[in-house]
């Protein structure tokens, strides 16, 4: 009889493996696009929109909240981390364990064997990184065609301060930032869903009507005892990024709320990985 | 109940041991209230082409998963290479190939990078090794053409060929085959038949699941006959064969008649299409001839006749 | 076997100090304090030292509720602005709205107003700091005894024990009506800061009610230095900026003035009653129907009125009594009652104090 000694696949190679795969699928690449669009759409827009308001000598919202090159970016995140990035998130969790699952694909991985535990830890490096790329890049997009759009002067807050161009960017990353790190707890919620079954239109499904149940949920005051509880209940907080001076307390509950979802699904997920069978 | 002897196994190298590939004690897997497998105890010989015979929804495949640590087993142990799973798992599953329910890939993908994907995820092949056993990989299935093409679009045979070239990218100790020539033309079983002969010469030890017997009669060394969830028989393909009752088969135009007497004498006999075969288990050809000349039954012709596997297969799964 | 025993071990543990870390978050700070100790004081020495108290430097968050009974919050939104002073009579205050912001700085020579909604700036420039000595004309003790002497010949003034307001130890100075009174409102409560005797939350609760009508106070108060620039403003590119200043008024302004002057004086504002009792009793000019039409600026037909009837229905109650009929409106801290024939009373007191009030009025 002999001795084996464990042998692993170097991580490296399994996490670039992954991203490999995530970004050679349509689906990824697809989403991606509208996203880079949507910036761009969303600032010429506003700009189309706010031309016959201006031409009466009067500004319109819409240029108020999105006219400029610091509101433009984070005006786009708050409204693509409702639905666009948690999808793309949810999209490639799903595919992550439940769409490798239902192709056959998460067998050969194991049987490799890449451990359980390790495979989790790519699939959640995948998951991060699709969510984090998307959204870097949406709000990179989002400042350059601000800046393009309105110049570098406009960086104008709600409170009516107007920010020098580093400080703007440095507001445009505390919100990128947040809101990846909002992401990875949807990511992570997904990846204990995906876990958990061979289905994956079933973890978009649970994942996105969860969000909108939560947001039904938020809006019913009887149940506020429960509104501290959902992952939405800080969404609003994002836009205080462009208050001045900026109040970090409703941003620290939202992300510390985020890294309890982020702790909760991983955990969730790491014990239905080490169970199943697959 | 085994597990007295399993940990003299596990604990000492001085208990000699047969060299077993795999070998399984008491294996047992509940899904829910239903028993999928039970008392499965296993052995794989190195070096051996066993054959996992036994009908459809017998527990082969599941036998399988458990072996390969994918699903946990309710009960029983499980060792390959006389290391214990899932413990070793990370130790003794890089020498193992296998393709387990059907060849799974994506199909947004080409073959090379269906097959490159699940290279990087093997721990025996260093990263610069790769292209190269990628490519000889699908040399050795026949898929080189196809290589660049999108899984989607493969055929039945050429996706079952995959799977085989993914068992494959890595030179294996122990290779297994759950129902490999499934949906191949009689060329892709030939083929199939052919890497398996490939693999025994090699020294790699071949676990094929079927429920074709021809399947397993043409590859195997040896056989194990799952039924219900468990092993029935198990050992040399030529053992079985030797030590599976022997026939006699007489040939009578009454064949009612002739099986009546027979049984009357309590020697089990029943009608085949040239006659009826007699069951030579507890009985002698000499006392059957006797016994249907004294019931004045014509006989034509008799002759001993060895049962093949199929007979075997047909015997030791008929449900009472 | 012992690898998935820790990894679920680890996972349990995770869910676990993932639900908790919610409810922690979940829980508001600093709640269940008990009252601090406080060196006893007597409600003339508190009221003088609030009256001569100066505004700190200071950042804070205001939050404003009520519970007045009316169909709809008056304050609902207004329930956390954020102010800054530097002690000097600069002040900032902002009130975030969901996606924008009202912001208020008053930078000792000019007020300025920000919506960022509107992307509007107004400029006020009053040329000198307004200050509480610039209001009164007395000096601050003098000030606060009057006052006190004012409210005593209606109320009992007393020091109610201590709080705690956004962390800071604070004396509650409770007014209450003499039991002769005969208002709506059960007592007043301000809570005062005891190191720097700032007012940090004032209760109004009513007859019959646990929780106050009116709620406004301090949840969080930092004393100390604030950053000069918060107290500067510049106009961002891009804003309509209106201008007001008080050394060259428009003349229209005036004259726009002088019409409310003139409007008010029309309505034959009177009060009725003393102290708490105190009802406001006008006329409005015509009678209800013709002057909710005018104030609507026509009085194109039945339809229209047909609505201010019903909308009177559906907020008010209607009446009849001595004075003829007309519909009640009631909060739980006030009471106004209006005829159909365009009397008006006001008052933080029942509707029979109203009654009573316009049968005095000719």
């Amino acid at each position: 009889m002999t001795t084996l000694a464990p042998v692993r696949a170097p991580i490296l190679r399994l996490l670039r493996s992954e991203l490999r795969w995530i970004y050679r699928r349509p689906r990824t690449l697809i989403l991606l696009g509208l996203l880079a669009l949507y910036p761009i759409l969303f600032g010429i827009g506003t700009q189309v929109v706010d031309a016959p308001v201006r031409a009466n000598g009067d500004q319109s919202v819409v240029a108020a909240v999105a006219g400029n090159a610091m509101m433009l970016p984070v005006i786009v995140l708050s409204t693509t981390m409702v639905f666009f990035l948690p999808l793309g998130t949810t999209m490639t969790a799903s595919d992550a364990l439940a769409g490798e699952a239902s192709h056959g694909t998460l067998r050969g991985l194991l049987l490799a064997p890449v451990s359980r535990i390790r495979l989790l830890a790519v699939k959640a490096f995948g998951v991060a990184v699709v969510s984090a790329g998307a959204a870097v890049m949406t709000a990179l997009i989002a400042f350059v065609t601000g800046l393009i759009i309105a110049g570098p002067d406009s960086l104008v807050t709600f409170s009516g301060t107007t920010l020098p161009l580093a400080d703007g960017l440095w507001r445009v990353v505390v919100a990128t930032g947040w809101v990846i790190v909002q992401m990875w707890a949807i990511g992570a919620i997904a990846l204990a869903v995906s876990a958990a079954t061979e289905h994956p239109l079933l973890v978009m499904a649970s994942v996105i009507g969860g969000l909108f149940v939560f947001g039904l949920l938020s809006s019913i005051p009887v149940l506020d005892w429960l509104h501290p509880f959902l992952i939405t209940e800080s969404w609003d907080s994002i836009v205080d990024v462009l208050r001045d001076p900026m109040p970090w307390e409703n941003l620290t509950t939202g992300f510390l709320r985020a890294l309890c979802y982020i702790v909760i699904g991983y955990s969730l997920a790491l014990a239905r990985m080490v169970t199943k069978d697959s | 109940m085994t597990f007295a002897e399993t940990a003299g196994v596990g604990t000492a190298d001085a208990v000699p041991t047969p060299v077993l590939a795999a070998r399984t004690r008491g294996l047992r897997k509940l899904y829910r209230n239903t028993v999928a497998v039970d008392h499965v105890d296993l052995d794989v010989p190195e070096g051996a082409v066993l054959g996992m015979l036994g009908p459809n929804g017998s527990g082969k495949t599941t036998t399988i998963r458990m072996m390969l640590g994918l699903t946990t087993p309710t009960a029983g142990e499980i060792e390959l290479f006389g290391a214990r799973l899932p413990e070793a798992a990370q130790s003794v599953l890089p020498q193992v190939g296998a393709l387990v329910e059907g060849p799974g890939f994506h199909p947004f993908l080409s073959g090379r990078e269906n097959l490159l994907r699940c290279a990087a995820a093997e721990p025996l092949l260093k990263s610069a090794a790769i292209p190269a056993a990628v490519s000889e990989a699908l040399e050795r299935v026949g898929l080189s053409d196809a290589a660049n093409r999108r899984y989607r679009g493969y055929s039945l045979g050429m996706k079952q060929r995959m799977g085989l070239a993914a068992a494959l990218l890595v030179p294996r100790r122990f290779v297994v085959l759950d129902e490999p020539t499934n949906g191949l033309d009689p060329a892709g079983t030939r083929e199939v038949r052919a890497v398996i002969a490939d693999l025994h010469k090699s020294g790699t030890t071949v676990l094929v699941s079927s429920h074709l017997l021809s399947e397993v009669e043409a590859t195997c060394t040896h056989v194990a006959v799952l039924h219900q969830g468990t092993v029935v028989a198990q050992g040399e393909l030529k053992d079985l064969l030797e030590a599976s009752n022997a026939g006699l088969l007489v040939s009578t135009p009454e064949v009612t008649a002739a099986v009546d007497a027979l049984r009357d004498n309590r020697i089990p006999a029943r009608a085949v299409p040239d006659g009826i075969l007699v069951d030579l288990a507890a009985t002698s050809a000499p006392e059957v001839v006797a016994t249907l000349v004294r019931a004045d039954i014509p006989v034509y012709e008799v002759h001993r006749q060895r049962t093949g596997l199929e007979d075997l297969f047909a015997q030791l799964t008929e449900t009472p | 076997m012992n690898t998935k025993k820790t990894a679920l071990a680890v996972a349990g543990a995770g869910v676990l100090a993932g639900v908790v870390g919610l409810g922690i978050l979940a829980v508001p700070a600093g709640a269940d304090e008990p009252p601090p100790v406080l060196p006893s004081i007597t409600a003339e020495q508190l009221v003088e030292s609030v009256a001569n108290a100066k505004i700190p430097a200071l950042n804070g968050k205001v939050s404003a509720q009520e519970n007045l009974g009316l169909p709809i919050k008056v304050l609902d939104g207004m329930n956390s602005a954020t102010v800054w002073a530097d002690g000097q009579n600069r002040f900032r205050a902002t009130v975030p709205g969901r996606t924008s912001e009202r912001t208020l700085v008053e930078d000792g020579g000019t007020l300025w107003t920000w919506d960022s909604q509107k992307n509007t700036v107004t400029k006020h420039s009053h040329g000198q700091q307004a200050t509480p000595e610039n209001l009164a004309g007395k000096d601050p003790a003098t000030l606060g005894k009057d006052l006190l002497g004012l409210v005593r010949q209606y109320s009992d003034v007393k020091v109610d024990g201590t709080a705690r307001v956004a962390t800071r130890p604070a004396y509650e100075l409770v007014v209450t009506p003499k039991p002769t009174e005969r208002t709506l409102l059960r007592e007043v409560r301000v809570a005062v800061d005891s190191e720097t005797r700032l007012p940090l939350r004032l209760q109004v609760l009513a007859n019959g009610q646990a929780d106050p009508a009116l709620k406004v106070e301090f949840t969080e108060l930092t004393v100390g230095p604030q950053d000069a620039k918060l107290f500067q403003f510049t106009p961002p590119q891009g804003a309509t900026v209106k201008e007001r200043t008080d050394a060259g008024k428009p003349h229209n302004e005036a004259e726009g003035r002088k019409g409310l002057q003139d409007f008010v004086s029309g309505l034959n504002l009177q009060t009725v009653g003393d102290g708490w009792d105190t009802t406001f009793v006008a006329k409005l000019p015509g009678d209800l129907n013709s002057m909710l039409g005018q104030a609507r600026g026509d009085g194109n037909g039945k339809a229209r009125d047909m609505d201010v009837t019903s909308l009177l229905k559906s907020f008010g109650k209607e009446v009849s009594g001595p004075y003829g009929t007309g519909y009640v409106f009631s909060t739980k801290v006030a009471t106004a009652l209006v005829t159909t024939d365009g009397r008006v009373a006001v008052g933080a007191v029942p509707e029979q104090v109203l009654v009573e009030a316009l049968g005095q009025v000719k």
